[in-house]
């Protein structure tokens, strides 16, 4: 109880997803490079500060908010938890993604003259999670089987997952003409933990039975898959050791993937520009401390017979009860299995549509007018991510200004499974060659942050060279 | 360089997040008044014999009699959760002989904690006859229930018409359990 309790404060207070609708496109900032390899470069070098280069946490709920549940406002706790419990439907979901760059650079190479192509690289750490609400158990648990009667169940309510890992990758982007660039990035994924609870099948009803008054139908077939858990649970393990194994396990863990990145922009007219990516395209083999949990079985249970049992001759009431209680003994038995499993990463899909306008004015010269000399971008971006039951999706209209010297802002109007109301502001600044970024989202729900269904924040420092600074 | 652009950013971010992140009253200690109360219900005992099934070599045995051993109830979870339950049982007699049945129920160490009977009249006409009890564990009675791993059921045909070859009818029984638990926070 209590542990489905934390759960259940733990995801409503710390959700995450992980659009990043404020980064994308801004290439002002090197990191723009992971959300589309294949996007403008416009520094010669780079070097991201470790540790600090990108940190991107994102909290979000398709369901109530913290303040709907804990609002000091004198009405009843559980009423407020039955609204929470029925306005809520089994595609609700709690997500979280964090991301922290540990090392990243980059830097541009090709024919001395003009220097087409670039390098990046990098490695970063990534917590995934997402748990769908787990509607019909929580009716269950609400309400019991009494009122209802005939209403069916579903264990595939029951779906959650949960990835820790590392990404080192190694990223290609080449300027083919002055209207095309594309970009391809390798990762290498390594895991640290992996949970997935994303198979389950079965159900459970009570319906009006013949011999008795219900027959209670059980037709289960639930596991939950665990990689790189076992061991940090075993007997004798501590936060430390847990914390040093982790460690250990960033670089070349146990389980390793392999994926790829694509992306591409390409110069409609001067003023017009499309650009498109597709991210995390991996799996990872989860092989090596693998311990997975299952649970399946059937049964239909209408009661006990005791004075007549229709089981075999000779038997009596006794032996018949043992054979039911052996039935759900078999039917709730735990297996626990080694077997290997693949996890897909979730693909991730961007794309937008740009446009361009107000010159800049310069005074010297004007020959060399290229996208990047407008002082003002608007545009529309598509987002989908695939999740275990549906992919989410977002569009995000945005402004984007280059407000002096060294200095970008973009702000952000996205609708999103979360809310229709989530305006977003990104600033990029160049002090010299330090590049500082910070971004957030859902600025309307900062009145009262217990009731924002999600809030985002990205920031990150890089070391940018240079050469033709404007 | 770095170290004032750092230390501009942050005092910065320190006044972004003063200024625009407000938040009102909230009380996470609400937590506490967390109680639900769902009803289970589950099948019970059944039967269903034709009056020949109380005939052994031609004669009537007025009497049949078994146990079961049931840990369902005896668990910490039921002493916990377990506010009130209800059994009901339904009987449908068209058997010219009145029944009735009699339910024992004892601890691990065999002492009796709580026993209860109905009846089922008899049905002269050989139509259905319904009956029904309803038996209410609250109290006293649900710790008994609560202590009971042991059922002993005993089923007594009263006396009347004896039964042979001849006579026809059926008895059947049905129950069931409604289980009322209250789930508190335990945190």
């Amino acid at each position: 109880m209590r542990m489905i309790y934390l759960l259940f404060i733990g995801v409503t207070y710390f959700s995450f997803a992980q659009n990043k609708q404020l980064l994308y496109g801004f290439s002002d900032i090197p990191q723009a490079l992971l959300v589309n390899p294949g996007g403008k470069v416009t520094n010669d070098w780079y070097a991201g500060i470790p540790f600090l280069s990108h940190l991107h946490v994102n909290a979000g709920t398709s369901g109530p908010t913290v303040y709907d549940l804990f609002a000091k406002d004198g009405l009843d706790f559980n009423m407020k938890l039955e609204t929470a419990i029925y306005s809520m439907n089994s595609s609700d979901f709690f997500s979280a993604n964090e991301q922290l760059e540990l090392l990243s650079g980059g830097f541009a190479f090709g024919n001395s003259y003009e220097k087409t192509k670039y390098l990046s690289f990098g490695l970063y750490q990534e917590l995934d999670f997402i748990a769908y609400f787990p509607k019909d158990y929580a009716i269950l648990a609400f309400e019991g089987n009494q009122n209802n009667i005939n209403r069916v169940f579903r264990a595939s309510d029951f779906n959650a997952s949960a990835e820790l890992i590392s990404v080192l990758h190694v990223g290609y982007n080449e300027k083919v003409n002055t209207n095309f660039t594309f970009g391809v990035r390798g990762k290498i994924y390594s895991s640290l933990v992996n949970i997935n609870a994303t198979k389950n099948r079965g159900y459970f009803v009570t319906q009006n039975g013949i011999n008795n008054f219900y027959d209670h139908i059980f037709n289960l077939d639930l596991e939950v898959k665990t990689a790189g858990l076992a061991s940090l649970t075993n007997n004798g393990s501590n936060t430390d050791s847990t914390i040093k194994t982790l460690k250990k396990r960033v670089l070349f863990g146990p389980n390793l993937g392999l994926g790829f990145d694509v992306g591409f922009t390409y110069q409609l007219t001067k003023q017009w520009s499309l650009d498109a990516s597709l991210l995390d395209v991996g799996f990872i083999q989860q092989s090596k401390d693998v311990e997975n949990y299952k649970l399946k079985g059937n049964y239909v249970f209408e009661g006990v017979n005791p004075l007549f049992p229709e089981t075999g001759t000779g038997q009596t009431a006794e032996d018949y009860w043992n054979n039911i209680k052996g039935e759900f003994k078999d039917l709730f038995q735990v297996d626990t299995t080694n077997t290997k499993y693949i996890t897909w990463r979730p693909v991730k899909f961007n794309a937008s549509l740009n446009y361009s306008f107000g010159k800049k004015k310069v005074k010297e010269c004007n020959c060399l007018k290229t996208e990047s000399d407008y002082q003002n971008r608007v545009g529309m971006q598509l987002y989908a991510i695939k999740r275990p039951k549906q992919p989410q999706l977002a569009l995000t209209a945005y402004y984007y200004r280059s407000l002096f010297k060294g200095m970008q802002v973009k702000a952000a109007y996205t609708i999103d499974s979360y809310s229709f109301s989530n305006l977003g502001l990104g600033v990029s600044a160049n002090v010299g060659n330090i590049n500082f970024y910070v971004m957030a989202d859902n600025f309307l729900q900062y009145q009262n942050i217990y009731n924002a269904q999600s809030v985002s924040l990205q920031l990150g420092f890089n070391y940018i060279f240079k050469k033709n600074e404007n | 360089m770095f170290k004032k652009t750092v230390t501009y950013v942050i005092i910065n971010l320190v006044l972004i997040v003063a200024f625009m992140s407000c938040t009102k009253a909230v009380d996470f200690n609400q937590v506490n008044d967390f109680k639900i109360t769902p009803v289970f219900e589950s099948s019970l005992v059944y039967l269903n014999e034709p009056a020949s099934r109380f005939l052994v070599k031609g004669n009537e045995i007025n009497i049949v009699k078994d146990s079961v051993n049931i840990d369902f109830f005896n668990n910490q979870f039921n002493a916990d959760h377990l506010v009130k339950a209800e059994f009901l049982f339904e009987t449908t007699n068209s058997i010219n002989r009145a029944f009735q049945v009699q339910v024992d129920m004892f601890d691990t160490n065999n002492q009796l904690q709580h026993a209860f009977t109905f009846t089922t009249d008899a049905s002269p006409s050989n139509s259905d006859v319904k009956n029904e009890h309803i038996e209410v564990f609250e109290g006293n009675a649900l710790t008994a229930l609560l202590n009971s791993s042991k059922f002993v059921f005993t089923l007594y045909i009263l006396p009347g018409v004896p039964i042979d070859n001849t006579t026809v009818g059926s008895i059947i029984l049905r129950s069931k359990a409604a289980f009322y638990l209250s789930i508190e926070n335990t945190l």
